[in-house]
């Protein structure tokens, strides 16, 4: 399902909230809502948990993270980090980068498996985001334009990128993800996809102001329609358990 | 390249049909006003890479180039709005290149490409004749160079011939009002104000704080004289107000803040810093003296003609290489990752609402309410925030857990002891080869389990000493061959590091180890990550590839055939030449001599004295006044009728 949220009036909820496969972090902010709206979705599968990175509440720009890890930027302050190793589940890694490109969430996007990063991106940490988030790593555009993880959300089941993407930019981009893949934006037009929602492989979370269509579309992409919780346990098993070998 | 004043006649001629900025046009730039053409992949398949221009058999082969050094360089170049090139020019590229690095280039994309070399700015006029001069003269220091300010500067400049330059430094002043290039007034004396080997001026030493004031007679001296060579320079420059006021251009030299001050403080400054006429000296000085003041003049108001564009060109390309060398000694170095940083203190975040309850501020200024402002000093930390959601645990179930650890302690020292003895054990089978006993033990530990793969993964895999050590680096250390094979085959993970981050592979140098763990790689590629595990596996390419590679091998073998083969010949020549110089003149008039026979009548002129072979235009090999063309022939000769040596 995907539900619509705000977070103090503000719709860019991607910003200030980040939800992967394993845990999901909000920003601390002044009303509970915005949290509880998460806690009732999500606490039965997996941890919400307060966090702000440097002080700042706009965590879903500064950090990355899928299933196996999150990378937080060099800026992130010792108290923070204990408080984000304790919250988290033991088998995240969380690992605090050197990279000269900061936002961390506006320069890679990525699923469980594949990861697309921002083309002037430091190698070392390249490497770091193939080590940690146990993910491909390729360098790429998105519409032209290098903040690919501002304008491409990914999820294990699908992808939305920036409405200006041409057509064979979008089949070229859905090949090397192997993902079906869909231009569209988010609250009522915004080009900053990311930035207007999130997304995991059963639940989507967007601004208020999205439009319904919107939400079709980003509902059809990401399949979450036929993502009852039961399939929590059939089809999507893989997606949650590790391995059993 | 001749010089004339700015004064001069021949110098209004020079702009008076207008002047442009000489521009000097990059490399790059020549080739990006290409248009872009789009790209259409010749088949329907969507295995492509736009930006490359190339299409993949399979979707492995399209990832593998994602993350080539090729791509990324496109990728930059797509971005930068400039043609993508093929792999081949790409290798060719990156041979001149010895990286490309991932972080952005610093060389910014000038706009503004126009030729300025150490202050001089180079200008064109009509007629194509390029000349210089200063860039202060015309414009402010962050002033855009633009056309209409030029014409406008440089019609003032010539009108107006009245300059003042004021120069002050260690205590000298020097200071002249020019007309032209005649002095009208002048001035220079000099007080003692910087002590001789210390430096700094007594102003700024007094005013360091927490030093003591100096009470020396010298300290006070130059502390009387600072205040007398302001006031006299104040007197001087008060005097020359209305030379001053009328001149087109002030020119000082102020270095230091004592200089500066004596310019531009007190409660009347001498000089206004918003003033337009006033400009630095663009160049180095000595000493103001009044020779010096006279050398800046002439200086500032030289213009250098040039004869020809490429004279030009060449001044600034060499400069351009220059400086170049200079900047890329500079370059910092990357962060050591290696290293540890030290810890940066970092001030915690503000929460502005409780700011707000403490300090309150009158809203309106008109009312003159008597309001004490209370100002209180509150430590903020974000842990505090962060507390509420830190801990969910009771205050009784943190109790029961605390005493249930007590009772585990000396359980838990027991195991502890149990395990390092099991551990020891376990090193001796390693490291002495005793392939049944650790298969005996490994049995006996994973026998119970009920998750059997999982567990003897886990054991295979443990660590046994304190540097990180697994079985797998313990057995290669050890160059047991046959427990690597055998732990590789109960699934031991080669990737796994030690301390020293070194995988099992990279811990031995032995090359039977090594090739263990390579024939291992080989015989099940799929099961480990042998790139993290530092392991070399031959990769199994398609024909294709291979074919394309080994063309581009003989490629590149024939260009590198190419090239001995012309260097062979430079040696060779170099060599010829080298014998001729070495040959005395009358040999050489000999030589030169027998060739221009040999071309006339084609008849033979000297020959072998033992076999009769032509030798003309050779050098021959000569014994006893004969001459023989090799040293086989000579020494046959010689041992034919054997001479005696005396």
């Amino acid at each position: 399902m995907a539900f619509r949220v705000q977070f103090e009036n503000n719709n860019e909820i991607g910003v200030f909230s980040k939800l992967t496969n394993s845990y999901c972090l909000v920003g601390i902010g002044g009303s509970e809502n915005f949290y509880s709206t998460f806690e009732s979705e999500l606490s039965e599968t997996i941890p919400v948990i307060h966090a702000s990175l440097a002080g700042c509440r706009i965590i879903g720009r500064m950090s990355v993270g899928n299933k196996h890890g999150l990378l937080v930027p060099n800026s992130t302050f010792d108290t923070e980090l204990q408080h984000l190793r304790n919250s988290l589940p033991d088998k995240v890694k969380l690992q605090r980068i050197e990279e000269r490109l900061s936002a961390l969430g506006n320069v890679v996007a990525c699923n469980d498996y594949v990861a697309l990063v921002h083309p002037d991106i430091d190698r070392e940490t390249e490497e770091i985001i193939a080590d940690t988030l146990n993910v491909e790593v390729f360098r790429q555009t998105i519409a032209n334009n290098v903040l690919v993880g501002s304008y491409s959300v990914l999820s294990n089941r699908g992808a939305l990128v920036h409405p200006n993407t041409p057509l064979s930019d979008q089949q070229e981009l859905s090949t090397l993800l192997q993902l079906p893949l869909a231009a569209g934006t988010v609250n009522r037009g915004s080009n900053a996809v990311a930035a207007g929602m999130v997304v995991n492989d059963w639940c989507a979370f967007t601004g208020m102001d999205t439009t319904s269509t919107e939400v079709t579309v980003i509902e059809s992409i990401f399949r979450l329609n036929d993502a009852v919780p039961s399939a929590i346990t059939s089809s999507m098993r893989a997606t949650l358990i590790e391995s059993m070998t | 390249m001749n010089q004339i004043r700015i004064f001069d006649e021949s110098f209004e001629a020079a702009f008076k049909n207008g002047v442009q900025f000489l521009k000097i046009s990059t490399e790059d730039d020549n080739g990006s006003r290409e248009p872009l053409t789009k790209w259409a992949p010749s088949s329907t398949s969507k295995l492509i890479c736009s930006y490359c221009k190339t299409e993949f058999d399979d979707v492995v082969q399209q990832r593998e180039h994602y993350k080539l050094d090729w791509h990324r360089y496109n990728l930059k170049q797509n971005l930068r709005v400039k043609p993508t090139i093929t792999e081949e020019d790409f290798n060719e590229k990156a041979d001149d290149v010895s990286s490309i690095s991932g972080s952005d280039s610093e060389k910014e994309d000038s706009s503004e490409n126009i030729a300025i070399l150490r202050g001089r700015l180079f200008l064109k006029n009509s007629e194509g004749v390029v000349f210089s001069l200063y860039r202060c003269l015309l414009f402010e220091k962050k002033e855009e160079l633009c056309d209409e300010i030029l014409l406008k500067g440089l019609e003032k400049l010539h009108r107006n011939n009245q300059w003042t330059l004021l120069m002050l430094g260690g205590g000298h002043f020097a200071g002249g009002v020019f007309q032209g290039s005649t002095i009208i007034l002048h001035k220079t004396f000099h007080a003692y104000v910087i002590r001789s080997g210390q430096g700094s001026s007594q102003r700024s030493m007094d005013n360091r704080s927490g030093s003591f004031q100096a009470k020396s007679a010298g300290a006070s001296l130059r502390r009387y004289n600072e205040l007398a060579l302001t006031q006299h320079i104040h007197d001087i420059v008060r005097a020359w107000k209305k030379e001053i006021d009328n001149s087109s251009l002030i020119v000082y030299r102020a270095a230091g803040s004592f200089n500066q001050f004596v310019f531009f403080g007190g409660k009347a400054p001498l000089l206004d810093r918003s003033d337009s006429r006033l400009k630095t000296i663009p160049f180095v000085t000595k000493r103001p003296t009044f020779a010096e003041l006279k050398r800046v003049h002439t200086l500032l108001t030289t213009v250098t003609m040039y004869e020809s564009f490429d004279q030009v060109s060449g001044i600034l390309k060499q400069e351009a290489t220059d400086s170049s060398l200079k900047r890329s000694k500079k370059k910092t170095t990357n962060i050591d990752r290696a290293k540890s940083r030290e810890n940066v203190e970092r001030p915690s975040p503000i929460n502005d609402s409780s700011m707000d309850d403490d300090v309150r501020v009158p809203n309106d200024s008109d009312e003159n309410l008597e309001v004490d402002l209370i100002f209180s000093d509150q430590e903020i930390s974000m842990s505090s925030v962060l507390q509420p959601f830190e801990d969910s645990l009771t205050v009784e179930e943190r109790r029961q857990r605390k005493k249930k650890s007590k009772k585990d302690k000396l359980k838990h020292k027991r195991q502890i002891k149990e395990d390092l003895t099991r551990k020891k054990q376990l090193y001796d089978f390693v490291s002495s080869g005793h392939v049944q006993n650790l298969e005996n033990h490994l049995k006996e530990r994973g026998g119970g389990h009920v998750h059997m793969e999982i567990h003897n993964i886990a054991l295979v895999n443990e660590v046994l000493d304190d540097v990180g050590n697994t079985l797998l680096h313990v057995a290669a250390l050890h160059q047991q061959l046959e427990v690597i094979r055998f732990l590789l085959e109960k699934g031991a993970d080669p990737c796994l590091r030690n301390q020293k981050q070194q995988t099992a592979y990279s811990c031995t140098q032995n090359n039977n180890v090594r090739k263990i763990f390579k024939n291992f790689a080989q015989e099940f590629p799929e099961r480990h990550n042998y790139t993290k595990a530092q392991i070399p596996v031959p990769v199994e390419l398609t024909e294709e590839q291979l074919n394309r590679r080994n063309a581009q091998r003989k490629l590149k073998k024939e260009k590198d055939k190419e090239k001995k083969k012309i260097t062979q010949l430079i040696q060779q020549e170099e060599c010829e030449k080298q014998r001729y110089l070495n040959l005395s003149d009358r040999e050489k008039r000999a030589l030169a001599a027998e060739r221009r026979i040999l071309s006339t009548n084609g008849s033979v002129v000297s020959r072998c004295f033992l076999c009769g072979t032509d030798i003309s235009g050779k050098v021959p090999f000569e014994y006893s006044g004969n001459r023989f063309c090799s040293i086989d022939c000579l020494k046959a000769h010689r041992l034919s009728n054997s001479v005696i040596l005396s």
